[in-house]
C-alpha cells in the first residue's frame, strides 16, 4: 500500500504539479492533488458500496421473504445472480427526465438532493480506516460528524418545501420533528463515547478501545450503543422509522415530486448515510479496525508478517464490522412494520433521552472511579 | 406483579424484537418459492380463466345464439352484443365485443352461456400495443376459439363431471 | 263481461284479509284491485274469461278442489287462500303441465326477460323435468310482416284468439285440433290484416307471437322505457318507447283508459321503423348553383335569413308562405306562426287534405270530436259521414265498436264501401257526386219527421231530393235517441264540397239532437288551429282581421318564398302535383324536414334536418281537446335538431323579439297563455247559406290516404309498407264500371283530368261505387289526379 502510494506520488503527482502550478505554489499544488486523489480513493469505494448496497438490500429482503431478488441483469450475457442490476438502475435513472413541478421553487428543488447527499459524503473525511489512514486527522472529529449528520435533514426539509406539494410538505415536517428528537439521543450517545474515550478524535477513540473484544465500548456503553444505532436508523429515515416517506400514508413523502437523477441522488444519500452510520458505529462501539482476536492470541501472532495481516488489526476488520451493521439495517427493514408517528416521538423523547442521560451519569461515575478493565 | 416485572424486563431487553429478528433470519435460509416465469410455469387448472374465445360446433356453425346473457351478467360491462336474424332466420350476433381493458376475468360469461359458446381459455400470455388491440371483436374471438378448440374441449370434458 | 254486475257489496276473505267486493265479480278481479297477485296466463281484464290455462287456481274454503280465480264469482263470506299449500301445489302442477311442451329456447326467444311463463316458472317451476317423451313441435306460420310466430312456444291461452273476436272484430286467429294436437293459427294461409293486430304481441304471455321488425335486435333488459305520444292520428295514443343506447327499438302501448286503454294501432306501433330510414336527412343542406352541399347549421340558417330578408325587402311580406304539417307539435306550430306573423305574413296553413275552405270563417274554434273519447262507448246511435274510421282512427273505431256491440246503431255514408268490424245499421256507398244528395236525403227525412225548419237555401235544395228507405232509417236511428252523434270524417273533410257537407251534417246533428263530431287530419289539427297555424285564425282561435292565404291560394298566387315544416307537400297535400310545380317555381323554399326526397331536392333550396316525433319534446292536442306533452325519447339522428329549437334559433337570426325560450315547456307555457281558456263548441258552426253546388257528371274520382301511408314516417317504415294498407298507385274500379269502360284486371288505363294524363294499372275493387274510380293519395304516381278537380276521363290503353 505504502509503496503504491509513494509510486503514484512521485511518478504521477509530482511531475503533474510541476507542470500545472507556478514554482512558488508547488507545495500547495501537490497537496491539493494528493488530497483530491485521497478523496477519490475514499469516495469511489463508498459510492460503489452504495450501489451494491441497494442490490444487497433487494437480495437479502428477497431471501427473508422467500424470494430470490434480482437475478436477471448480468454482464456479457451471463446473469451472474443479477449483479448488473445496480448498473442498469443507474443508467435508467440517469436517462430519465427530471420533471420540475410548475409550482415548485426551482432553485431549492434542484439544490435539495445535493444538500442531502453532500454531508453524508463529507463526513468520510474524518473516518479512520487504520491507525494511520485518515484523510483529516482532526481532534474535533466527533464534533464534525455530529455537525454533518445533523445537516442532512436540511435536504429533506428543503425538498419538501420546494416541491410545493402537500404530501412532500407533510413528509418534510415529519422528518424535521423526527430528526430533532433523535439527534439529541444520538448526541448524548456520542457524549458517552467521548467521556469514555476522553477524546474527540476518532482515531483516539478506536485506540482507547484496544485490549480485547470486551474492551470495546459496546460493553460499558451497551445502552448507548443500542440507542446510537437505533437513532441512526431513525436519522436515516429507514424502516421502521420511515414515516417521512411513508408510501402507504403520504405516497413518498418529501421526494414525491422527484424523479430520475434527482430522485436517485436522494436515494444515494439515504444509502450513503446508512453506510456512514454503520462505519461510525463500528468505530465507536466495536473498536474500528481493531482485531477481535486481540487479547486472545498473543500480540506477536497478531503483528506477525503473514498471519498478522489477516487476523491482526486492519482495514478488513473495519469493513467486516461495518458490513454487520449494514446487514442490520436491512434485517430490521425486513422484520419490523413501520412505527406509528406518535410512537416514534414517544420513543425518542421519553425513552431514549432519559436512558442516555442516566447512562451518561453512570459512565461518568465509572470513568471517575476508574473502573477496570475499561477505565483503569 | 411478577408478570409486570417480567414484561418490563422483556421490553427493556427488546425481547420481542429479537424474536422477530430471529424469525426473519431463519427465513433467509428457507427454500425460495419464486417461479422463474418464462422458463418455469405453475401448473394450470382446467378451470383457468384466461383469454376469451367463441367456439363453433364441430360442423363449423358458430355456437353463439345472441341470447345476451353474458352481456347482462358481466359485472364490468365489458361485453357488447348486437344481434339480428341471419339470412336463414336464426338468431345471430352481428357484433360481439369484449373489452379486455374492462374485463375482470370473473368467468360469469362462461357460466351464463347456455351453449358453451363464450369460454375462457388457458391463454394468458397476450398483449396489445395499441388500446384497440385489447378490444376483442367477434372475428378475433372466433379465431382464438379455432386455435384453442382442442384444449377448450378437453377442459370442458374434464369439468363436465362437476356440473 | 257478460256477467251482470250487481252493485251489492259483499265481504270476502283473501289470505286472512277482509276485502269488500261487488257481487258477481270474479275472484281475480277483486284480488287485482287489492294488489294481491294470483298468477295467470289466459286471464286479461280487457278480454272475456276463458279459464283454460288453470294457472290461477286458488284454494276456496269448502270447495273440494282448487278453483280458477278468473272464473269463480265471489260470494258472501267466501274464504280464499292464494298462498296455501293446496293452492301453490295446484299451480305448480299446472306449471309442470304447461312446461311439458314448452321448448327450453329462452336464450333465443325474444320474449325472454319479459315472459310471463318465464317469470312464473321461476316461482312455480321445477328444476328438472319429469317428462321424458318427445316435445310437441308446431310449424311456424307466416302471418304477415308485423308479427312473428313461434307456435311451438304456444301455451294455448287463447288470448290472441279472443282478441281477434272481441277487440279486432276479425276472427283471424283460431285454435284447430284438440288436446296435444291443438294449434293456434290463421285457419287458412293468410296474413293477419287487422289494423290493431300488433296488440296480440303484447297479449301473448309467451314468445309465440313476437314483433317481427324488432326480432332479435335487443333484449328487454337493455331497453329503457320512456313515454311518448303517437303522432299519426288525431287520438294521441299513449305509448312506451323502448330505447337502446339512444335508439328507438320498439313501441308498446301505455295504459290510458281515457284514450287508448291498453291498445295501440299497428300504425302507431310500427311507424318507429321509419325513423332510421336511409333517406333520413342528417345534416343541413343548401343548394348552391343547383348543387346540394352539406353545411353546418350556422351556414344554413344564415342562408335562410339572407335569402328571405332579400325577398322581403324587395317584395311584400305577403310573398312569403308557410306550409306546416298538422302532425307537428303545438310548440312547433306556435313558433312557426309566430315567426311567420312577425315577418309580416299571414300565409300559414296546415290543412293539407282539405280542398273546400269556403266556410272557414264559420268553422268552430278547432275541429272537435264533440265529446270525450270515452264517451263514444256510450253512444246509442251514430252516423259516419265520409269516414273510414276503422283505418283512420283505429282507437276511436274500437270505442265505437264497443258501443255497436252494446247495441249502438252505426250508420255510414261513404264513397268507398269500407270494411267495418261491426255490423252497420245502415250503409250508403255512393260516388262523390252523390254524396251531397245522400246527406240531403237524410236531412229531408229528418225534416219530414220532425218538421224542423232549415235555412231557405237548403229548403230549396231539399225540394229536389227523394227520400229513400235508408235515409229514413238513418234519420230514425238518430232522431230523439239519447247519446247520438254525427261524425264528420276525413273523407267528407277532403270532399270537393266539404263546406256544404258540413252544413248538412251540422243540421242533421242539430235537428236530431245529436252531437256533431269532427275526425281531424294529422295528430295535432287541434293544436294547429289553436296555435294559429291556419291563415284565418290567430292564436287561441281568434278571427284574423286580415286573413292570409290558404295553401291553394298560396300556390295559385305563386309566392316567392315558402317554409315547409315536417311534410312532403307533393304527397301530403291534396293537390300534390300543383304543389310541386308551384314550389319549384318559387325563388326560395326552406324545408324543415326529417327526410330528404328527390322531389324535395328538386324544389327546395335549403334543407334543415329536424327531429321526428320521438326525438323532440312537445305537445299534441288530440281531437277531444286533450293536451298531452312528451319528452324526446331517443337521440336525433345525425345533426338533426328538434324543430322547436330550430325555429327558436331562426327567430334569433331574424332578430325577432320573444325568442328566448330555454325549453319547449317555456314555449308551451307561452302558447297556452296566449290560447287561454277554450270551450270547444261545434254547435251552429257551419255556413248558414248554402251556395249552389253544381255537381259534375261523368266518372268521379275518389281519393283517400291508406292508413299506413299517412305521413312521411309511416311511408318509410318498411314493415308498415309491407302491409296491404298502403298507397298502391293503382286505379281501383269496380268490375261493372270497368266493363263499361273496357278495362281489364291488371291492364293499363289512361286517366285524364284537365290537362293531366297518367297511366295506371287497373285493379278491380268492388268497394268502389259505380261510375267512380278510386285512387290512393300519398303516392307520386297519382298526385296529379285529384278528387276535388271534377270528373276524370278513363280509357283503356
Amino acid at each position: 500500500m505504502e509503496a503504491i502510494y509513494q509510486f503514484i506520488n512521485q511518478q504521477l503527482l509530482m511531475p503533474m504539479s510541476a507542470m500545472m502550478f507556478p514554482a512558488d505554489l508547488q507545495a500547495e499544488g501537490l497537496y491539493l492533488m494528493q488530497t483530491s486523489l485521497k478523496v477519490m480513493a475514499i469516495l469511489s469505494p463508498v459510492l460503489f458500496t452504495v450501489a451494491y448496497f441497494t442490490y444487497a438490500e433487494r437480495k437479502i429482503i428477497g431471501f427473508i421473504q422467500g424470494r430470490i431478488g434480482p437475478n436477471r441483469v448480468g454482464f456479457f450475457g451471463f446473469k451472474l445472480w443479477g449483479l448488473g442490476q445496480p448498473i442498469a438502475d443507474a443508467v435508467k435513472l440517469i436517462v430519465k427526465e427530471i420533471v420540475i413541478p410548475s409550482g415548485a421553487n426551482k432553485t431549492l428543488f434542484v439544490i435539495a438532493p445535493i444538500v442531502s447527499l453532500a454531508p453524508s459524503l463529507a463526513a468520510w473525511a474524518v473516518v479512520p480506516f487504520d491507525d494511520t489512514k485518515v484523510l483529516a486527522d482532526i481532534n474535533a472529529g466527533l464534533l464534525y460528524i455530529l455537525a454533518l449528520t445533523s445537516l442532512a435533514v436540511y435536504g429533506v426539509i428543503i425538498a419538501g418545501w420546494a416541491s410545493n406539494s402537500k404530501y412532500a410538505f407533510l413528509g418534510a415536517i415529519r422528518s424535521a420533528a423526527q430528526i430533532v428528537a433523535y439527534e439529541i439521543a444520538m448526541g448524548f450517545a456520542l457524549v458517552g463515547v467521548l467521556v469514555a474515550a476522553g477524546s474527540l478524535n476518532l482515531g483516539d477513540i478506536v485506540m482507547a478501545q484496544s485490549g480485547s473484544v470486551f474492551h470495546w465500548f459496546w460493553l460499558p456503553l451497551l445502552p448507548l450503543f443500542l440507542i446510537y444505532f437505533i437513532s441512526g436508523v431513525a436519522e436515516t429515515n429507514r424502516a421502521p422509522f420511515d414515516v417521512a416517506e411513508g408510501e402507504s400514508e403520504i405516497v413518498a413523502g418529501f421526494h414525491v415530486e422527484y424523479g430520475g437523477m434527482a430522485f436517485s441522488v436522494f436515494f444515494m444519500a439515504e444509502y450513503a448515510n446508512m453506510v456512514l452510520i454503520s462505519v461510525l458505529s463500528a468505530i465507536m462501539f466495536l473498536g474500528g479496525w481493531l482485531s477481535p482476536l486481540q487479547g486472545i492470541l498473543p500480540e506477536s501472532v497478531l503483528s506477525s508478517e503473514v498471519i498478522g495481516s489477516l487476523i491482526g488489526p486492519g482495514l478488513h476488520w473495519l469493513l467486516i464490522k461495518t458490513s454487520i451493521f449494514m446487514f442490520f439495517f436491512l434485517w430490521l427493514r425486513a422484520t419490523f412494520p413501520r412505527y406509528r408517528y406518535d410512537q416514534i416521538m414517544r420513543l425518542g423523547w421519553k425513552v431514549f433521552i432519559p436512558i442516555t442521560i442516566v447512562w451518561l451519569v453512570v459512565v461518568s461515575a465509572l470513568v471517575v472511579a476508574g473502573v477496570p478493565p475499561w477505565f483503569d | 406483579m411478577i408478570q409486570k416485572v417480567k414484561n418490563y424486563i422483556s421490553s427493556l431487553f427488546l425481547w420481542e424484537l429479537i424474536k422477530g429478528l430471529n424469525l426473519t433470519f431463519r427465513y433467509m435460509f428457507k427454500r425460495k418459492v419464486t417461479v422463474q416465469y418464462p422458463e418455469e410455469k405453475t401448473p394450470q387448472s382446467h378451470r383457468f380463466r384466461g383469454l376469451h374465445a367463441l367456439r363453433r360446433y364441430p360442423n363449423g356453425e358458430e355456437r353463439c345464439i345472441a341470447c345476451k346473457l353474458c352481456e347482462a351478467v358481466c359485472p364490468a360491462v365489458a361485453i357488447t352484443i348486437e344481434s339480428e336474424p341471419r339470412d336463414d332466420g336464426s338468431r345471430r350476433t352481428t357484433r360481439y365485443d369484449i373489452d379486455l381493458t374492462k374485463c375482470i376475468f370473473c368467468g360469469f360469461c362462461e357460466e351464463s352461456c347456455p351453449v358453451d359458446s363464450i369460454v375462457e381459455t388457458r391463454i394468458f400470455e397476450y398483449h396489445g400495443e395499441k388500446r384497440g388491440d385489447l378490444l376483442m371483436t367477434k372475428s378475433r374471438l372466433l379465431e382464438i376459439g379455432e386455435l384453442a378448440e382442442k384444449q377448450i374441449a378437453e377442459d370442458r370434458a374434464l369439468d363436465a363431471l362437476y356440473r | 263481461m257478460s256477467v251482470v254486475m250487481s252493485e251489492d257489496q259483499i265481504t270476502i276473505e283473501v289470505d286472512g284479509k277482509e276485502l269488500s267486493a261487488r257481487k258477481g265479480q270474479m275472484i281475480i278481479e277483486v284480488t287485482d284491485a287489492n294488489d294481491i297477485y294470483i298468477p295467470r296466463f289466459c286471464y286479461h281484464n280487457k278480454l272475456s274469461i276463458a279459464a283454460n290455462c288453470r294457472m290461477c287456481l286458488v284454494e276456496v274454503e269448502k270447495a273440494p278442489k282448487a278453483l280458477p280465480a278468473c272464473a269463480t264469482p265471489v260470494m258472501e263470506g267466501m274464504k280464499i287462500k292464494t298462498q296455501s299449500k293446496a293452492a301453490v301445489e295446484a299451480q305448480k302442477a299446472i306449471m309442470e303441465f304447461l312446461l311439458i311442451n314448452h321448448p327450453l329456447d329462452c336464450p333465443i326467444c325474444d320474449q325472454g326477460g319479459e315472459c310471463e311463463l318465464q317469470d312464473l316458472a321461476m316461482g312455480y317451476g321445477q328444476d328438472v323435468s319429469r317428462y321424458q317423451e318427445k316435445k310437441r313441435v308446431v310449424k311456424d306460420k307466416n302471418i304477415g310482416p308485423l308479427i312473428q310466430t313461434d307456435l311451438t312456444r304456444c301455451i294455448h291461452c287463447t288470448r290472441c284468439v279472443r282478441f281477434g273476436e272481441e277487440v279486432a272484430g276479425l276472427r283471424e286467429m283460431g285454435a284447430t285440433g284438440r288436446g296435444e294436437n291443438m294449434t293456434i293459427g290463421t285457419y287458412i294461409e293468410k296474413s293477419v290484416d287487422s289494423e290493431m293486430s300488433g296488440n296480440i304481441i303484447d297479449l301473448c304471455p309467451v314468445g309465440a307471437l313476437t314483433s317481427k321488425p324488432f326480432r332479435y335486435s335487443a333484449r328487454t333488459w337493455e331497453l329503457i322505457q320512456r313515454d311518448t305520444i303517437a303522432p299519426h292520428d288525431c287520438v294521441g295514443s299513449n305509448m312506451h318507447a323502448h330505447i337502446k343506447i339512444d335508439r328507438l327499438k320498439r313501441v308498446v302501448p301505455a295504459n290510458n283508459e281515457a284514450i287508448n286503454e291498453v291498445w295501440l294501432s299497428d300504425r302507431d306501433r310500427f311507424s318507429y321503423e321509419g325513423i332510421y330510414s336511409d333517406d333520413r336527412l342528417t345534416t343541413p343542406m343548401i343548394k348552391k348553383n343547383g348543387e346540394w352541399q352539406e353545411v353546418d347549421w350556422d351556414v344554413a340558417l344564415t342562408e335562410v335569413k339572407n335569402k328571405l330578408a332579400n325577398i322581403l325587402s324587395s317584395q311584400t311580406a305577403e310573398s312569403f308562405g308557410v306550409i306546416a304539417s298538422p302532425s307537428s307539435t303545438l310548440e312547433e306550430l306556435y313558433l312557426l306562426q309566430k315567426i311567420c306573423r312577425a315577418l309580416g305574413s299571414n300565409n300559414i296553413d296546415s290543412r293539407l287534405r282539405q280542398s273546400d275552405l269556403s266556410d272557414q270563417d264559420d268553422a268552430p274554434v278547432f275541429p272537435w270530436l264533440g265529446m270525450p273519447i270515452e264517451y263514444m262507448e256510450t253512444l246509442n246511435s251514430a252516423l259516419l259521414i265520409g269516414s273510414n274510421i276503422r283505418k283512420e282512427q283505429p282507437i276511436l273505431n274500437h270505442r265505437l265498436r264497443k258501443a255497436a256491440l252494446r247495441g249502438c246503431q252505426v250508420s255510414a255514408i261513404n264513397m268507398i264501401d269500407y270494411a267495418f268490424n261491426y255490423d252497420l245499421a245502415n250503409k250508403l256507398v255512393v260516388s262523390p257526386n252523390h254524396m251531397l244528395d245522400e246527406c240531403l236525403g237524410v236531412l229531408k227525412a229528418l225534416v219530414d219527421e220532425t218538421g224542423a225548419s232549415v235555412p231557405q237555401s237548403i229548403t230549396d235544395k231539399l225540394a229536389g231530393i227523394t227520400v229513400s228507405e235508408s235515409h229514413k232509417a238513418i234519420a230514425e236511428s238518430l232522431n230523439d235517441v239519447e247519446n247520438s252523434a254525427v261524425f264528420f270524417g276525413l273523407g267528407a273533410n277532403s270532399h270537393q264540397a266539404s263546406s256544404q257537407l258540413r252544413t248538412i251534417a251540422g243540421l242533421i246533428a242539430s235537428i236530431s239532437n245529436s252531437k256533431l263530431g269532427y275526425l281531424s287530419e294529422g295528430a295535432n289539427s287541434t293544436g294547429a288551429w289553436l296555435s294559429g297555424a291556419v291563415p284565418h285564425r290567430l292564436v287561441g282561435g281568434q278571427k284574423n282581421a286580415t286573413p292570409g292565404k290558404s295553401i291553394a291560394e298560396m300556390l295559385d298566387a305563386g309566392l316567392n318564398a315558402y317554409f315547409i315544416l315536417n311534410t312532403e307537400p307533393e304527397l301530403d297535400y291534396w293537390n300534390g302535383a300543383d304543389a310541386q310545380t308551384a314550389l319549384s317555381n318559387a325563388e326560395m323554399v326552406v324545408a324543415m324536414t326529417p327526410y330528404i326526397s328527390d322531389a324535395m331536392k328538386d324544389y327546395a333550396d335549403v334543407l334543415l334536418p329536424i327531429a321526428v316525433f320521438a326525438e323532440t319534446s312537445g305537445s299534441y292536442m288530440n281531437v277531444a281537446g286533450e293536451l298531452q306533452s312528451t319528452n324526446g325519447v331517443s337521440a336525433p339522428v345525425g345533426e338533426a335538431r328538434p324543430a322547436w329549437k330550430v325555429l327558436r334559433v331562426l327567430g334569433n337570426y331574424f332578430d325577432l323579439d320573444g325568442f328566448d325560450y330555454v325549453t319547449s315547456t317555456d314555449v308551451l307555457a307561452e302558447a297556452l297563455t296566449a290560447i287561454g281558456d277554450i270551450t270547444p263548441d261545434n254547435d251552429k258552426h257551419w255556413a248558414e247559406t248554402f251556395s249552389d253546388n253544381t255537381q259534375s257528371s261523368g266518372i268521379a274520382c275518389i281519393k283517400d290516404v291508406p292508413m299506413n301511408s299517412v305521413d312521411a314516417i309511416c311511408r318509410r317504415s318498411k314493415p308498415l309498407q309491407a302491409t296491404s294498407d298502403i298507397a298502391d298507385g293503382k286505379l281501383h274500379v269496380n268490375s261493372s264500371t270497368a266493363a263499361s269502360l273496357g278495362l281489364t284486371q291488371d291492364g293499363m288505363a289512361n286517366v285524364e283530368q284537365d290537362d293531366n294524363a297518367i297511366q295506371l294499372t287497373v285493379l278491380f275493387d268492388e268497394r268502389v261505387p259505380d261510375n267512380s274510380v278510386y285512387l290512393h293519395s300519398a303516392n307520386a304516381a297519382t298526385n296529379s289526379i285529384n278528387a276535388s278537380l271534377g270528373s276524370v276521363k278513363v280509357s283503356k290503353v
